[in-house]
């Protein structure tokens, strides 16, 4: 007996110490098990933000150094002479750590103990590691492609089962409104719904539809915080529709994402950049400008900058950047150096804050587009290429020119409204460091209201050398663009102007403004009397349509960028160089340290986060949630992904085997099983999986209010299919517009254009259309990564009462009285039309007491507020509060 | 309550009985957020179920009354003598370097104040003939008179005052309130907005937008003409009934669908269509003052069926009445900078006090007589201050008298809600220009605000881009001194 006890205690030990020696042996997990216990517990006081007695647990090499107490915390491989571990065991309070707050658990010293001992190995998060091939889990006869032995394998180990297939017309539904935002058309229904078209017909057809395009387009326009306005107090417009258009056709003719990342970051210093290269950099110039007078151009120039960088992070690599602003990133691996060397990429743009937006793309059309050829070739062959590209640059867009914003040194002189330099009589002004080199020629665009002006140029005193002096005609007010000549010199100078005009007889009255100044080596003046010279001034002074776009300065006007001081732009530090955080992918070898290489640098198939972070979004738009819940961080405080291996499968396709292509990415998604369930919720499958992370069943998601809109139109076949162009103001309620200081007025747009895509839909940013902001629209101030969805009752009230919805109910119900003569097929009809399959006969009967108990009541003789169409009037419309009901389902704004 | 429950209710699938009304779930211990995890509590499947705050709060409601443009508070509550005798004086250069102003340029004159001050109530408030109705009622209020903020334009500085950072993306007060608070009542929005003088103010719909929070939080525009609420009112030919039946069918093929599918969802939009069909009535009773008693009429100085701040301040005070949580009011037309007449610190200034004054009076004394006030806390200011010095537009004299942007010293007065009568707090120096003592800024003034209404500013947090973002950034302080 004694002996068996024996035994079982000497068993029992050994088996103890077994155990102990094999968990010893377990490698500690820093990303699951360190990780967590250090951001929750050490980082707030020991981290990117706060470094308390300069230790710090961020990077490896930081934990790894003395301290101020001049002791070492962490020795790797020795975790009993580490301070740390002493410091978290320390019974005194005042030395135990975490200071003043609860002690660790036995378990998280356990773990920080054998971790040390393991070597203090720092892991690296997965959004920040290489997207590498995954290994494909086993098929099944569930399966139809890849993405389903992934999703197949969670829903197993989860113990549920994948739902049936969707009925052909829900797929259709879904299929239709996923790809192009519409109901499918009848032209593709009819051959589906009765098998003479193939699933993978229908999707190949929808995505082939113009309206795909449409249909993303507006996904990316609220990454880009595209708006036909300018934003802040003023909110005056912004002619930048043609960049909206860029992004739908882009979308249309499947440009390979890296393409499309590329042109739109760095489009003009791409070889001999296209217009549409340029239109493409508008990306970046969808920041705010703020016109309020008085404000600081500086200030608000650094704001859309700082707003490039946030957006280029939030937007197209899945990370929170905007923190490490004001100081090293809390928990993840960036320096705040690391911002501001990636701002410098971006801190060298012509863009000042200027009232125009300047620069700007002009649209040169049909003979205008034939002249400046013309001139460019004569300047080619009568001078040289890069004078060609010089003048081809110049003509197309203003640049560079020196905004007169810029000067300073003012006496009865000033930057009027802060935004151009005005002169009273015997004014001074200075424009400082202004390359000379070379340079005879100044163009500068002007107004005045006087004649008899007289404006001088000095070198480097208000008093110093002239080197031009003109009189300057009265322009009545008008911009006018001119050219002078002006002696040489050579070097940077600061300019001094000064003006005096006789006719200015008060003091206080102004005489001019100036715009902008373009100092050139080059007159047509001078070398062309053949006609060149009079079509050249013909385009530099005609008014075109523009585009605001970016253009990279030129050396002599280079900004110098310095960190900012815990965030703050006026307490300037360190000077940094363009780069990429040393914490990701290194930078392409042979890219250049510009824009365009920071580009090269996010589309090169080493960046961990570009290719993670579209996939997830173009998942989210199928399935109403990413892989990784937050869109906006994959960081170490983002919600981890549901499925790493799949996000990383698809990244890997999306880069190797389809070549960038989108379309080919959403159609393998598209033709998956998983797509394509039923996406009935049973009450066990709500138990198990109330969010549905492992996809046993389809997702039903609220339609985005684009599609609430879009869809209304087209199944009361009121919508137009007219796409691009301009803005359109269809109806919407008066006194939304009151901006201060802006007589801007919302004008109904005539004809078709009421009945336009969302997409066309005029934004005004502080103003934003009222109904899609009632869906969760975004008014694209600053980069919506993620439209949170809400469910409310003013919603109802759109759809119920705002005259597009009781206009199309109105018209809907037209159809159906068409349709047939009996009720029940009028209803059905309708109800076809809406939601694409047969009502049940409970919603018929629904309906019908509906019609019963209102048709002798309702007279709609006139659509509220759609006082123009005239098509309305006269015409009683009983079925309309039926239609309307149809047009109000929660199937019907759901995708199902 | 683990924490898997909590993201459940943050990934939009709460429990069925969304709609069904559950009532209030006890979740005080739920607020405060450390780093990891999704702690944002609101249940998605109705927003703005009513929520206990962190702390039993003195205020249940907010009634911020925002003077756009920045009033001068030299000619109404800051009473400086000494800048009377250096009235046209040039201003000394120790006041001008190293500063930076919206308009002034150069070396602009000092400017005495253009009004009569006199001690009021048993306080001995200053308070200026500009307001004779205010005066009367000085023992009610805490004067702040050293508030500072650092944005001198004033879409950045409205921005500030409300959002808690001068650029765009981040929620108003009045949406984090509601965040916080939900909807006491269920058939009006709350938090409600309501403009005068004509235009929207500078910073546009983003002073009472929701930023990254969700947009069921963002400020519920009412308007004096057209829809009281947007497409609240049904289209001409429907009546009632029909109303009913349509949204009683709806309900019924949604109830039938969910039946089908399963998808709790449905059931949260069957609860909203219900609340609509409320709200149709509950809106446009609310907003209408046609049935209130001719002496309240007289007290406001109201005018019915026309935009007026004055029917603003009375629709504020029903609104609170009915449970709304915070009504903002934004009345344009303070920005007294001397370029015309109307924007005169003698004309225009003048004609905007007249417009108010009665009713702001009225407001106070109207919540005290319904034994409101204690619980209402009534904030009054403008986005900065104005210069002690005249401006000088572009370096030149300005056609009339005014005052330029002033972000180092001005006044913001509160009453109600918990906050001392007849106080003052905070001094500025013998010219106004700089605060000496007793200083304030933008931030303890939402820490205070927040603090009344029971939300420690500090833990009161939304977890978005990776972090919990507050109200107050990282700054604020509440102010205790003036806590009654």
């Amino acid at each position: 007996m004694k002996h068996l006890l024996f035994f079982l205690i000497a068993f029992l030990a050994a088996g103890a110490i077994y155990w102990w020696a094999t968990e010893l042996a377990k490698p500690v997990d820093f990303n699951t098990q360190v990780k967590p216990i250090l951001n929750k517990r050490c980082i707030t006081c020991h981290g990117g933000v706060k470094r308390e007695s300069d230790f710090s647990l961020l990077f490896r090499k930081d934990a790894l150094t003395k301290a101020n107490s001049g002791k070492v915390a962490i020795i790797p491989g020795d975790a009993s002479h580490s301070e740390l571990i002493s410091r978290i065991n320390n019974p005194d309070p005042e030395e135990r750590m975490p200071y003043k707050k609860d002690p660790l658990t036995k378990e998280e010293i356990e773990i920080l103990s054998k971790w040390i001992d393991q070597g203090a190995q720092w892991g690296d998060h997965w959004a920040y590691t290489k997207v590498e091939e995954q290994k494909l889990p086993p098929s099944n006869s569930w399966v139809k492609n890849d993405i389903d032995r992934f999703i197949f394998e969670k829903i197993n180990e989860n113990d549920l089962s994948p739902s049936p297939p969707a009925s052909k017309e829900v797929l259709l539904r879904r299929l239709s409104l996923d790809l192009t935002g519409l109901p499918a058309d009848p032209e593709l229904s009819k051959p589906f719904l009765s098998d003479k078209t193939s699933v993978e017909g229908a999707v190949d057809s929808l995505l082939n539809s113009p309206h795909y395009g449409e249909r993303w387009a507006s996904v990316w326009l609220d990454l880009a915080r595209y708006a036909d306005t300018k934003g802040y107090e003023r909110d005056d417009s912004r002619s930048i529709w043609r960049y909206r258009d860029w992004v739908i056709n882009a979308f249309n003719r499947d440009m390979p994402y890296d393409s499309f990342l590329i042109e739109q970051l760095a489009g003009d210093l791409l070889p001999n950049p296209t217009d549409n290269q340029y239109i493409a950099t508008a990306f970046h110039r969808n920041t705010m400008t703020n016109d309020e007078g008085g404000t600081d151009n500086e200030e608000f120039r650094t704001a859309a900058t700082l707003d490039r960088v946030n957006t280029t992070w939030e937007a197209l690599m899945g990370t929170t950047f905007a923190c490490v602003q004001c100081h090293s990133h809390p928990y993840d691996p960036f320096r705040h150096e690391d911002y501001y060397k990636f701002l410098a990429f971006f801190n060298n743009t012509r863009d000042e804050d200027t009232y125009a937006d300047y620069p700007l793309l002009r649209n040169l059309e049909r003979e205008d587009a034939t002249k400046l050829k013309e001139i460019t070739q004569w300047v080619e062959e009568n001078s040289s290429k890069e004078k060609a590209k010089e003048v081809y640059r110049f003509v197309k867009t203003g640049e560079p020119v020196i905004n007169s914003l810029t000067a300073d040194h003012f006496v009865n002189a000033e930057l009027s409204d802060t935004k151009w330099l005005i002169f009273r009589n015997h004014g001074v002004a200075r424009l400082p460091r202004v390359e000379l080199t070379d340079k005879n020629y100044l163009i500068f665009r002007f107004t005045s209201y006087k004649p008899g002006g007289v404006w001088a140029i000095h070198l480097d005193r208000p008093d110093g050398k002239i080197i031009s002096e003109v009189s300057l005609p009265d322009s009545k007010s008008k911009w006018v663009t001119n050219e002078i000549k002006i002696s040489q010199s050579q070097g940077m100078h600061d300019l001094y102007f000064t003006y005096a005009n006789p006719n200015l007889k008060k003091p206080d009255d102004s005489g001019m403004i100036f715009d902008w100044f373009y100092f050139t080596d080059y007159s047509f003046k001078s070398v062309a009397d053949n006609g060149v010279g009079k079509k050249y001034w013909e385009l530099v002074t005609k008014d075109f349509q523009t585009t605001p776009i970016m253009i990279e300065n030129p050396p002599s006007m280079r900004r110098v960028t310095q960190v900012f001081q815990r965030g703050n732009w006026l307490v300037k530090g360190d000077t940094v160089q363009p780069d990429v955080p040393a914490s990701l992918s290194a930078f392409p070898k042979n890219a250049p340290y510009n824009r365009l290489g920071m580009a090269q640098w996010m589309v090169s198939k080493d960046n961990p986060l570009v290719a993670r972070t579209i996939v997830n979004r173009v998942w989210e738009q199928l399935f109403g949630i990413g892989l990784v819940e937050t869109l906006e961080d994959m960081g170490t405080q983002g919600i981890p992904p549901t499925h790493p291996e799949l996000l990383d499968h698809l990244a890997h396709q999306l880069m190797n085997e389809y070549q960038w292509s989108l379309k080919k990415l959403i159609r393998e998604i598209v033709l998956s099983a998983t797509y394509q369930q039923d996406s009935k919720i049973t009450p066990q499958s709500l138990e198990n999986d109330p969010t549905n992370k492992y996809y046993a069943r389809a997702s039903r998601v609220r339609l985005s209010a684009e599609q609430v809109r879009d869809q209304t139109l087209a199944v009361s076949g009121l919508l137009s299919r007219k796409m691009f162009g301009p803005s359109v103001m269809p109806y919407q309620p008066g006194g939304i517009w009151l901006s201060p200081w802006n007589g801007a007025t919302w004008v109904r747009s005539k004809g078709e254009d009421q009945h336009r895509r969302a997409i066309y839909t005029y934004w005004k940013r502080t103003a934003p259309y009222p109904s899609m902001m009632t869906f969760d629209g975004s008014a694209r101030e600053v980069c919506t990564a993620r439209r949170i969805r809400t469910n409310t009752p003013l919603q109802a009230l759109v759809t119920l009462n705002d005259s597009v919805y009781v206009e199309a109910a109105y018209q809907l119900a037209s159809l159906m009285k068409k349709s047939s003569s009996k009720l029940d097929d009028q209803i059905r009809f309708g109800y076809r039309k809406a939601i694409g399959h047969e009502p049940s006969l409970e919603v018929v009967s629904a309906l019908m007491t509906l019609q019963n108990r209102t048709s002798s009541k309702v007279e709609i003789r006139k659509v509220k507020n759609t006082e123009d169409e005239g098509k309305n009037s006269g015409e009683d419309q009983p079925l309309m509060l039926v239609a309307s009901a149809i047009l109000n389902l929660d199937e019907f704004v759901t995708k199902n | 309550m683990n924490s898997e429950y909590l993201q459940q209710i943050t990934r939009r699938h709460f429990l069925k009985e969304a709609g069904l009304g559950l009532g209030t779930l006890a979740l005080g211990s739920l607020w405060g957020c450390s780093s990891g995890g999704n702690k944002n509590y609101f249940n998605a499947a109705n927003p703005l179920q009513t929520k206990a705050p962190q702390f039993p709060g003195k205020a249940k409601s907010i009634i911020y009354l925002h003077m756009a443009g920045a009033p001068s508070q030299l000619e109404l509550f800051d009473y400086k003598p000494a800048l009377q005798q250096l009235d046209g004086q040039d201003c000394p250069p120790s006041l001008l370097e190293g500063k930076k102003f919206a308009f002034i340029r150069g070396v602009p004159k000092m400017l005495g104040p253009q009004a009569k001050f006199k001690q009021h109530g048993h306080s001995g408030a200053w308070i200026s003939d500009n307001l004779p109705h205010l005066s009367t009622v000085a023992d009610e209020i805490t004067f702040l008179k050293a508030v500072q903020t650092d944005q001198f334009n004033h879409a950045p500085a409205q921005l500030l005052m409300h959002t808690g950072g001068p650029r765009l993306g981040r929620p108003s007060m009045g949406a984090w309130v509601t965040y916080g608070l939900g909807s006491e009542n269920n058939n009006l929005p709350g938090f409600v907005v309501l403009t005068s003088g004509g235009k929207n103010p500078d910073a546009g719909k983003s002073v009472w937008g929701s930023g990254f929070l969700p947009s069921v939080y963002q400020g519920v525009q009412c308007r004096s003409e057209g829809d009281p609420v947007l497409f609240i009112n049904d289209p001409q030919g429907i009546t009632r009934d029909d109303r009913k039946a349509s949204i009683e069918a709806i309900n019924e093929i949604n109830q039938q669908h969910y039946k089908e599918v399963g998808d709790p969802e449905i059931l949260s939009r069957i609860a909203q269509y219900e609340m609509a069909y409320r709200m149709q009535i509950a809106v446009p009773d609310v907003m209408n003052i046609n049935n209130e008693p001719k002496y309240i009429h007289e007290m406001y100085g109201t005018n019915p069926g026309k935009e007026s701040f004055a029917n603003n301040v009375l629709l504020a005070r029903k609104l609170v009445e009915k449970g709304v949580r915070f009504v903002q009011l934004f009345d344009w037309g303070w920005d007294s900078h001397g370029t015309e007449s109307n924007l005169a610190i003698d004309i225009g200034l003048i004609n905007k006090c007249r417009q108010t004054d009665k009713a702001v009076t009225a407001l106070l004394l109207d919540l005290k007589q319904r034994g409101l006030l204690e619980e209402t806390l009534v904030i009054w200011g403008g986005e900065f201050g104005r210069t002690p010095m005249a401006e000088n537009r572009e370096g030149k004299k300005n056609p009339f008298l005014g005052r330029d942007h002033h972000t180092e010293a001005f006044t913001i007065w509160m009453a109600g809600g918990g906050i001392k009568k007849g106080f003052s707090y905070g001094e500025t120096d013998e010219i106004g220009y700089s605060a000496i003592n007793g200083k304030t800024n933008v931030f303890d003034i939402q820490a205070t605000i927040l603090n009344q209404l029971g939300f420690n500013h500090e833990q009161f947090t939304y977890e978005f881009q990776g972090r919990p973002f507050r109200l107050t950034d990282v700054h604020g302080k509440v102010i205790n001194e003036i806590i009654a």
